[in-house]
C-alpha cells in the first residue's frame, strides 16, 4: 500500500515537472520579448541567454509613446474598430433575429450560402476589392476598410448570435405580443436584454478581429497617417529592427495586454461561441 | 407564425444581405470574371477575355508552381493536423490525471499562445525566435556551442519552423478542447475497463478515444480549415516585402497572394482563387452532410 503511494507521488512529481517545462515553452517567446522590451538597447545584442535584463528599464516603453506614434496608431486601430463593430452588430443582430424565429422559404439555403461564405478566406476576393476599391476611391479611407471588416464579420455575427436567441423561449415573446407591443417592441424591450450577453462577447469578438488584422490594413491603409496598431508593428518590425528591436518588443507587449486581458474575461464564451458558431446549426 | 410574416424576415435580414453581398458576393463574383482575363499590370485597363486559359495553366502546368502549392498545402495540413491532435490528446489526459492540483494553473499559461494577436505572436518569433543574429533558439545552439543556423532560408528548415510555429499557436485550442471533452467521460467505464484488466493504452483506445470522437469532430474539422488556409505564418515569417527569408515555400493561398500583389498575374490569381474556393466548398458540403440543423 505504501509502495503504491509512493509510486503515485512519483508519478505525479514527473507529471508536474513535464508540465512545467511544457508551460515554459508555451511562454518563452513571450517572456523573452518582455524581457527586451525592459532592455537597453545594447543589452539585446549581447549573447547572454538571461530572460532577464540587468538593468530594467521603461525607456522602450517611453518611447513607443513618446516618439513613435504609438497613440495615432492606437486612434486609428480604435475608429475602425468601433465603427466596424457598430456596422456589423447593427446589421447582424436583427437578421440573426429574424433568421432564429422566423420560418419562411429560402431561410434553411440562405443560413447554408452564409455558412460557406464564411468559409472563403478573404484574402482570395482581396485583389477584386481592392481593384473596386481604387476605381471607387476608398483606399486609404476608414470607410472603405470598415465595410470590408463588417461585411465578413457580419455573417459570423449572424450564426454566433442564431444560436442564442434560438435558446431564448419564443413564449416570453409571445406574452408580450399578446399584451400588444408590435414586433419592433418586442425586439427591443425584450429579446435584446435577454441576449445581452451573446450580444457583448460577439461583440468584443469583432473588436479583437479587427484589433488583430494586419493584411488588410496595410494593403488598403498606405498613408503613414493611417496607420493601424497592426500595420505600426509590422512596420517597426521590417525596418531597421537590429536598432528600434526592443522597440518593437515593448509595443508589441503594449499591443497584446489589453487583448489577453479580454480575452482570459470572454475566454468560456469564446470556446462555446466558436464551435456553436463555426461548425454547428 | 409561420404564414403572417413572409417579408418580415427578410427586412430583418436586408441591410445585412445587402452588405454581404457588396463585400463578400460581389467580389468573389468578380474575382471570377478576372479569372477569365489576361488582367496584368500591363493589361490593368485594356485586358480582354482568354477563356479557361488561366485555369489551364495553373492546373496543367507544373512550372507555374500551382500543384507544388497544393502539395505543400496538403502535407502541411495533414502533418500539423496528426501532431497537434496527438500531442493535445495527451498534453490533456496529462492535465486530467488525478490529484495534479496544480492543473488550473498549468491551464491558465498554456492558454497564452492562443490569446496572443496572432500576428504579433509571428513576429515575435520571427523577431525573437529565429532570428539569426539575436533569435533565442540561435543563441540557445550558440550557447551549446553549435554554429549558427538559418531557420528560414531553406524550404524545408522554413517549412519546419513555420509547423513549430502554427503547433505553438494552435495547441491550446485543441487542448481545451480536449480537456473539455475528457472530463465528459463517464468515470465508471474507465472503472470496469480496468476491472477487465485493460492497461493505459487499451483504456486510450477502446474507452478514451471512442468517446471524444464526437465531441471533438466540430473543433477538429474546423482547425483542419483554419489550418488549410493559413496564411500568416508563411507568409510573414519567410515572404514580407523587402525582407524574403530565402525559402520560396508557397502553400495555395500564398500563391494566389503572391501571384497578385508581388508579380500582378492578376488573372492567373483569380483562377487559382476560384479553384481553392471550389475546394472549400467540396470540403465543408463532405463534413456538413453529418452535421443536420435542427427543424
Amino acid at each position: 500500500m505504501n509502495t503504491g503511494k509512493r509510486k503515485q507521488m512519483a508519478g505525479l512529481a514527473v507529471l508536474n515537472l513535464i508540465f512545467i517545462v511544457i508551460c515554459f515553452i508555451a511562454l518563452i517567446p513571450i517572456l523573452y520579448a518582455f524581457g527586451l522590451s525592459l532592455s537597453s538597447g545594447s543589452a539585446a545584442l549581447g549573447s547572454g541567454l538571461s530572460f532577464f535584463p540587468v538593468s530594467p528599464t521603461l525607456k522602450n516603453y517611453a518611447a513607443i509613446l513618446v516618439d513613435e506614434p504609438f497613440l495615432l496608431w492606437l486612434k486609428n486601430s480604435l475608429i475602425l474598430s468601433v465603427g466596424t463593430m457598430v456596422l456589423a452588430m447593427g446589421t447582424a443582430v436583427t437578421a440573426a433575429y429574424g433568421f432564429s424565429r422566423y420560418r419562411f422559404r429560402g431561410r434553411r439555403a440562405m443560413l447554408q450560402l452564409l455558412l460557406i461564405l464564411n468559409a472563403f478566406p478573404q484574402i482570395l476576393s482581396m485583389f477584386a476589392i481592392f481593384r473596386l476599391f481604387k476605381i471607387l476611391h476608398l483606399l486609404n479611407s476608414y470607410g472603405g476598410l470598415i465595410i470590408v471588416y463588417a461585411g465578413s464579420m457580419c455573417i459570423f455575427s449572424i450564426w454566433n448570435m442564431k444560436g442564442y436567441f434560438d435558446t431564448i423561449p419564443v413564449e416570453i415573446e409571445e406574452a408580450a405580443r399578446i399584451d400588444g407591443a408590435g414586433a419592433g417592441q418586442v425586439l427591443v424591450k425584450i429579446v435584446l436584454p435577454l441576449a445581452r450577453p451573446a450580444i457583448i462577447v460577439t461583440a468584443v469578438m469583432v473588436l479583437i478581429f479587427v484589433w488583430n488584422e494586419y493584411l488588410f490594413a496595410t494593403t488598403f491603409m498606405m498613408d503613414e497617417s493611417s496607420y493601424t496598431l497592426a500595420g505600426g508593428l509590422y512596420q517597426l518590425q521590417s525596418g531597421d529592427y537590429s536598432r528600434s528591436w526592443p522597440l518593437f518588443s515593448a509595443a508589441a507587449i503594449l499591443v497584446s495586454v489589453p487583448i489577453l486581458l479580454v480575452f482570459f474575461r470572454i475566454q468560456k464564451y469564446m470556446i462555446s461561441g466558436l464551435t456553436a458558431g463555426g461548425v454547428k446549426g | 407564425m409561420k404564414n403572417r410574416h413572409r417579408l418580415l424576415p427578410w427586412l430583418y435580414s436586408f441591410p445585412a444581405l445587402i452588405l454581404i453581398s457588396m463585400i463578400v458576393v460581389f467580389p468573389i463574383l468578380y474575382t471570377g470574371v478576372i479569372s477569365l482575363t489576361n488582367m496584368n499590370l500591363y493589361h490593368w485597363d485594356n485586358y480582354g477575355f482568354v477563356g479557361l486559359k488561366n485555369y489551364a495553366r495553373a492546373l496543367t502546368k507544373v512550372d507555374s508552381g500551382f500543384l507544388s502549392a497544393l502539395l505543400t498545402t496538403v502535407l502541411w495540413t495533414a502533418l500539423n493536423m496528426v501532431i497537434q491532435v496527438t500531442l493535445a490528446f495527451f498534453i490533456a489526459l496529462g492535465l486530467n490525471v488525478k490529484g495534479l492540483r496544480l492543473a488550473r494553473l498549468y491551464k491558465t499559461l498554456l492558454m497564452f499562445p492562443w490569446a496572443m494577436p496572432a500576428y504579433v505572436s509571428i513576429l515575435l518569433w520571427k523577431v525573437g525566435m529565429f532570428n539569426t543574429e539575436f533569435g533565442f533558439l540561435n543563441k540557445v545552439l550558440t550557447g551549446l556551442g553549435l554554429g549558427k543556423w538559418n531557420f528560414l532560408s531553406e524550404n524545408v528548415p522554413a517549412f519546419l519552423s513555420c509547423m513549430v510555429l502554427n503547433l505553438w499557436m494552435a495547441l491550446p485550442f485543441m487542448i481545451m478542447m480536449m480537456d473539455g471533452a475528457l472530463q465528459s467521460v463517464d468515470a465508471s467505464y474507465y472503472e470496469s475497463a480496468r476491472l477487465d484488466g485493460a492497461g493505459f493504452w487499451k483504456r486510450c483506445w477502446y474507452v478514451t478515444i471512442p468517446s471524444i470522437r464526437p465531441i471533438l469532430m466540430p473543433s477538429v474539422l474546423m482547425t483542419t480549415f483554419t489550418t488549410f488556409k493559413q496564411f500568416d505564418i508563411i507568409y510573414l515569417l519567410t515572404m514580407q516585402k523587402g525582407a524574403l527569408s530565402g525559402a520560396t515555400l508557397q502553400t495555395i493561398i500564398t500563391y494566389a497572394h503572391q501571384n497578385a500583389f508581388v508579380s500582378n498575374n492578376y488573372g492567373l490569381s483569380s483562377a487559382v482563387s476560384i479553384v481553392i474556393f471550389g475546394i472549400i466548398i467540396l470540403f465543408s458540403l463532405v463534413t456538413n452532410r453529418g452535421i443536420k440543423e435542427e427543424a
